[in-house]
Formats: structure tokens, C-alpha cells, sequence
């Protein structure tokens, strides 16, 4: 008798436990509200490939308008570029010049102490006609590199402290893209 | 039987002390002084015995923990998903990988990911990869950081110096940058929150650190998925991992942060605590 009692108790407090863990389990609430309404699909990736053909066609672009990376720039931006000439393979015309292509900032890395530069990492190209996994992946623009400078400068100024430190402060530029900046990416058509 | 056995024992070693003093003329040294030299120097042997059979279990466990067949399952391992990263990836730049038994990376040694291009898994690191996305993730932020260093001035010597000089900033790019590199090659992102949050320490601050805080460096990883790769985030095969449920219980002041700077459609950088 004592002992069935002692399995009823037993089996509750284990219930209990049961249900105590999942009712800790911490929900995700801010996901949870802010995109459980929207339509998101996963993203594609290359699944197959054969990089076998040497064949590259260079594409030139330039961006539609100027852009900053101090101020006008954040990742996930999606930026206008247009074909700056007409790209041919295999005798016909693959790409119109003027064509409209759009491309995503991947990355910004800010810039930094030591002349370290800004640079901004743009991929994911998108061309009418073309398919995006047979174009190069991405494409990184710097700003102005002073550490080329900065670092000589902080090495020959150590003797004589705290002067090396005050190079520290010396910052690299940031990224310009103006409409001028002609970005070459490449296609290669017979990749898989 | 036995006491005979004894007897004839202590007779031999009574004859043997015997002949010792005899023959070494140490009529000074005393009987028992002999007997004690006699005991020490069993109970000397005795510890060097103790001590080889220790040595020799020692090897033999490392032996077991280590056997070829194993290492190159490791290898192959990590081979296989650093591959895929590169490929998938189409990262033009050679860069191997290296499975190291050494517990973990020696201060004094170079950074083998800037100099030779060579991402090398240290036991330490590899230990706490539980799935292949926890080990892509672990690979993915090192490709990162040696991609870095190909180009620019002197073959990119230039830009490896960089990435030691700004340690801090380089750490949030080559968190960012796996995220990139993990997506592309079909692996799910959120496994590097899982990976950090198991094995990076929570520092007191990072005002003079080398290193971000911990919590900063997820909430940064968070909301770049969110921006970028909201799928992961909407349809979380990790949202019941113990790892992952603690990661959420410890970054909800950060992800208030976020939620206000959704909220108000806000492009500002966040100061993450």
C-alpha cells in the first residue's frame, strides 16, 4: 500500500518537472512578432558546382548614384549599378549598356585607428538574363589606406614615447562609390 | 613449510649483512642503520616502479585517445565542410585546413590563418562543435580572416598586419562574414550563436581588451541575421536547444534594443552591451 503511494507521488513530481522544463523554454517573442506574418523564403545556395571552364567575361558597372559609407550605406542595402559598356560572348550581345543591376552590401567594416581604411563588401549581383551563381561572388571597395604610412611612421617614432602611440589616432578613409568608379565583376558562362 | 621458508630468509640476509661488513670493513656501521638502508632502498624501488607503470598507462591513454584512425576521421572532417565553405563560396584564394591535437593555440606561435593561409582546428576549438553547422561555423570565421590576407600591398601583408593591429573590429567582420560564408554554403547560421555562446568567455568590460564583450559579438551576429537572413530566424530548427534558449535568456536586453530599432525603422548602429 505504502509503496503504491509512494509511486503516485513519485510519478507527480515527475510530471511537475516535465512540465516546469518546458514551461522555462524562453520563446522568441521579438521573431516571433515581427516576422511570423511575413512570406520569407530560404536563401539558395550552390548546391552543384564544376568550375572546370576558364572562361570569364568581365562585366563593367557603375553605380547609379553617389553613395558614403559614413553615412549613406548599412548592410543589407540594396544598391543600383548600370552596365557601363555592351558585353558580347560568342558573338552575340549578352548585355545591353545602360543595363539596370542591382547588388547588395554584404558588409561594412568601419574605418580605423592606425589609417586602417573603411571597406564595404558588395555582392550578390543581380542581371536581367543572367544567373547569379555564375557571377563572381563579390566585389570590396576600400576607402584611402594611410597605414602604409602610419605604420613606418609609428616604428620610427617608438624610441622616443608617446609619440608612436599618437599615430593611433591617425584614421583611414572612408569608402566613396561615385558614379565615375567603374567595378568590374565576371561572368562565366559554362559554370554549373 | 612457510616459516621454514622465512627462516631460511632471514638466514641469507643475516649471512649477506654479514659478509658485507666483512668484506667492507665497516665495523662502525651498526646493524639496524643497515637494515633501515636496506628498507629505504626496497621502498625506492617500489616508488620507481610505481612511477614507470603510471608513465606507461599515461602513454597508452593517450594512445587511445589519439589513434591515427581517428585524427583522420577528424581531418576528413573538417576537410570536407572547409571545402564546401570554399567552393560554394567561389573564394578564388587557396586555403587548407589543419586539425591540431594540441589542446590550444600557443601565444607565442604566429597566426598560421594570416601567414600561411592555413586555418588550423585546435582541440580546445573542435571539442565544443557538436554538429556540422557548430564546426562550419568554427571554420567559416577563420576562412574570413585568411582571406584578408591576400590582398592589397606585398601579396596582402599589409592587410594581415591590419587585421592584428584592429583585433576588435576584425572579430565582428569575421563573425559577419561566417554568417555570409555559412548561408551561401547551405548550412544555418544560427549554429555560430550556439558555438560562441558554449564556448567564448563574458569579459567585465572591452574598453582595453583585445576582444569584444561575448554578448556584444552575439547581438551584433543576431541582428545581421535578422536583417539579412530573417529565414533562419522565423523557421529556428535551434529555437529548442538548451544552448540557444540560453543565449535568448541572457540577451534580452540586447534584443530589446533591437526590437525598438525595428520598430522605429531606425538605420543607427546600436551600442550593444
Amino acid at each position: 500500500m505504502k509503496n503504491s503511494n509512494m509511486n503516485k507521488i513519485f510519478s507527480v513530481l515527475c510530471s511537475i518537472l516535465i512540465f516546469c522544463g518546458t514551461a522555462f523554454a524562453v520563446e522568441d517573442d521579438f521573431v516571433n512578432k515581427t516576422l511570423a506574418q511575413k512570406a520569407i523564403e530560404r536563401p539558395q545556395y550552390l548546391e552543384n558546382y564544376n568550375f572546370e571552364d576558364t572562361t570569364a567575361i568581365p562585366i563593367k558597372l557603375s553605380i547609379a548614384s553617389e553613395v558614403d559609407s559614413e553615412k549613406d550605406l548599412y548592410e543589407g542595402q540594396i544598391l543600383e549599378f548600370i552596365t557601363v559598356e555592351r558585353v558580347k560572348y560568342d558573338g552575340k550581345t549578352l548585355i545591353r549598356k545602360g543595363t539596370p543591376v542591382t547588388a547588395r552590401v554584404e558588409t561594412i567594416i568601419a574605418n580605423g585607428m592606425n589609417g586602417i581604411p573603411a571597406s564595404v563588401i558588395i555582392g550578390n549581383f543581380n542581371i536581367p538574363g543572367i544567373e547569379s551563381s555564375r557571377l563572381t561572388a563579390e566585389y570590396e571597395k576600400y576607402g584611402f589606406d594611410l597605414s602604409l604610412l602610419v605604420f613606418p611612421l609609428k616604428w620610427a617614432l617608438t624610441p622616443l614615447p608617446p609619440t608612436g602611440s599618437l599615430t593611433n589616432f591617425i584614421k583611414g578613409g572612408h569608402v566613396k562609390l561615385k558614379p565615375d568608379n567603374i567595378i568590374t565583376i565576371y561572368y562565366h558562362p559554362n559554370w554549373l | 613449510m612457510f616459516l621454514l621458508k622465512n627462516e631460511q630468509k632471514l638466514f641469507c640476509h643475516s649471512v649477506f649483512i654479514d659478509n658485507f661488513i666483512q668484506n667492507n670493513n665497516y665495523a662502525n656501521i651498526n646493524f639496524e642503520s643497515l637494515v633501515i638502508l636496506k628498507k629505504s632502498m626496497k621502498m625506492i624501488k617500489n616508488i620507481l616502479i610505481i612511477m614507470a607503470a603510471l608513465c606507461l598507462f599515461q602513454n597508452i591513454s593517450a594512445a587511445i585517445e589519439n589513434t591515427p584512425e581517428q585524427i583522420n576521421s577528424i581531418q576528413t572532417r573538417i576537410d570536407s565542410i572547409g571545402f564546401d565553405i570554399l567552393n560554394r563560396n567561389k573564394i578564388p584564394q587557396r586555403i587548407v585546413f589543419v586539425y591540431d591535437e594540441q589542446d590550444k593555440k600557443n601565444i607565442l606561435t604566429s597566426d598560421k590563418t594570416l601567414t600561411k593561409r592555413q586555418v588550423v582546428i585546435y582541440d580546445e576549438m573542435y571539442k565544443s562543435a557538436e554538429s556540422d553547422d557548430e564546426l562550419a561555423a568554427m571554420i567559416a570565421r577563420e576562412i574570413s580572416l585568411a582571406i584578408r590576407s591576400f590582398d592589397g600591398v606585398c601579396n596582402g601583408f599589409l592587410r594581415s598586419i591590419q587585421v592584428k593591429a584592429a583585433p576588435k573590429k576584425f572579430e565582428i567582420v569575421a563573425d559577419k562574414r561566417a554568417v555570409d560564408f555559412m548561408v551561401n554554403a547551405g548550412y544555418d547560421p544560427v549554429a555560430l550563436i550556439i558555438y560562441i555562446q558554449k564556448t567564448a568567455p563574458q569579459q567585465r568590460f572591452d574598453m582595453i581588451s583585445n576582444h569584444n564583450l561575448t554578448s556584444k559579438r552575439l547581438a551584433v551576429i543576431y541582428e545581421y541575421i535578422y536583417t539579412k537572413y530573417p529565414y533562419f530566424l522565423k523557421n529556428n530548427k535551434y529555437i529548442n536547444n538548451k544552448y540557444y534558449q540560453n543565449f535568448l535568456l541572457t540577451s534580452a536586453s540586447n534584443r530589446k534594443m533591437l526590437e525598438e530599432k525595428i520598430r522605429t525603422n531606425s538605420n543607427e548602429k546600436l551600442k550593444y552591451e
